[in-house]
């Protein structure tokens, strides 16, 4: 089963996507941070597979933290989960900076494991 | 389900990768010359009118071809040529994308049609604002309506809008989410709902039929998160309309009971939201 680590300030979105990552049946959520440094330090303690990040937090933004995932451990796959997804410039930065894909916000489920599946 | 722009939507349907996408953007940047690139490879200016043009942008807020114009440099005649043909050789993504052998004319159709549809819920509709609000009234147009179309969509909730009124002061209410919007416009977009409201939006955020047992502070989670929802989105909508804009993460304010004092400097515009008698859910701008 592959690891996630969601990182999102906001408590409800990290609910929602804990609930879809353990239910999958594919994937187990490790834990969540608040914004890019702590997922920084996550990613280093969890070891995830598979990283969901918000791009617009307080302290280290998405972006931010992306480009210093990618430069630390060339194995962990990062996907945006975000509700500037539709910014032709937001969406070509992160996946400039490494990110897999990017998930706008409000998302649906299937969309959501149909991307995650597909790593 | 959210506003997209047509290369985000093809990474999305997994039709092409990430990298192939940006094979396709640069070769976009290549091919669309900007306004001055285009006047010169037109021989209508040189280079160097270009650079004394983007001195005097420091301290004109004008866009480049009119003070181009204004500047003798371009004819107002030569200005709409350069647009025109700026226009009409405009390389787009789709085309793009096709030129660098990521998909075939044949699955462009399919997929711009499927693109079509899957964005039609957010074409915008027509919203009545004060007469002052004259600039960029597009935009705030979108915001507002964009508003509505996400209170159905990702709240399900029936309403009925009112008309917009302006206020000094923002009633008080069991709960406000706010967002600083920036850039091209510059605004505080707020949420202004009742507890039961509350309630409906972390229902809908959730996913749960039932959020009794739920603490304040994710109930108001929720509704800052759609506040977040809504300015994403509306910052996405706006870069398609050439509207730049940024948002910071949102805020919660909890108004005294003589409501919420508009600051110095701005006006505010309520938009009333009718979800029910016993209930009051308002959206407002604060507008520098």
């Amino acid at each position: 089963m592959k690891k996630v680590l969601v990182v999102d300030d906001s408590l409800s979105v990290t609910r929602q996507l804990e609930k879809i990552i353990n239910d999958s049946g594919d994937f187990v959520c490790v834990g969540h941070a608040k914004n890019g440094a702590e997922a920084i330090k996550m990613n280093h303690t969890e070891d995830p597979d598979i990283i969901c990040m918000d791009m617009n937090m307080p302290g280290m933004d998405g972006l931010t933290a992306l480009r210093s995932l990618v430069m630390l451990d060339k194995a962990v796959q990062v996907v945006m989960v975000t509700s500037l997804g539709g910014v032709g410039d937001k969406f070509t930065e992160a996946i400039k900076l490494g990110a897999k894909n990017v998930i706008s916000k409000p998302f649906e489920t299937e969309n959501v494991l149909r991307i995650l599946r597909a790593l | 389900m959210a506003v997209k722009f047509f290369g985000q939507f093809l990474v999305e349907q997994d039709a092409v990768t990430g990298e192939s996408l940006l094979h396709a953007i640069e070769l976009q940047e290549r091919t669309n010359l900007k306004l001055g690139e285009m006047a010169v490879a037109m021989g209508f200016i040189t280079q160097q009118d270009i650079e004394t043009a983007h001195s005097a942008q420091l301290s004109k807020d004008m866009k480049l071809g009119d003070l181009l114009v204004e500047l003798g440099f371009l004819s107002p005649k030569q200005l709409e040529e350069v647009i025109a043909h700026q226009k009409a050789t405009h390389l787009y993504i789709g085309e793009a994308l096709v030129k660098v052998g990521a998909l075939t004319p044949e699955k462009l159709e399919q997929y711009l049609e499927a693109f079509k549809a899957d964005q039609a819920p957010y074409v915008a509709n027509r919203v009545e604002l004060p007469a002052w609000l004259n600039e960029n009234t597009a935009a705030w147009e979108m915001t507002v309506d964009l508003t509505y179309k996400m209170i159905t969509r990702v709240l399900g909730i029936q309403f009925r809008p009112g008309k917009f009124v302006e206020a000094s002061v923002l009633s008080s209410n069991h709960m406000i989410a706010a967002m600083d919007l920036s850039g091209d416009l510059s605004a505080r977009y707020l949420l202004s709902v009742s507890a039961g409201v509350q309630k409906t939006i972390a229902k809908a955020i959730l996913k749960e039929d039932n959020v009794d047992h739920e603490d304040d502070e994710i109930l108001e989670d929720t509704v800052m998160e759609f506040v977040n929802i809504v300015c994403g989105n509306v910052v996405a909508k706006a870069s398609q309309m050439g509207v730049t804009l940024d948002i910071n993460p949102p805020i919660t304010l909890h108004p005294p009971s003589d409501g919420l004092a508009v600051p110095d400097n701005y006006r505010c515009v309520v938009f009333p939201i009718h979800v029910g008698d016993d209930e009051v859910m308002e959206m407002a701008l604060f507008i520098k």
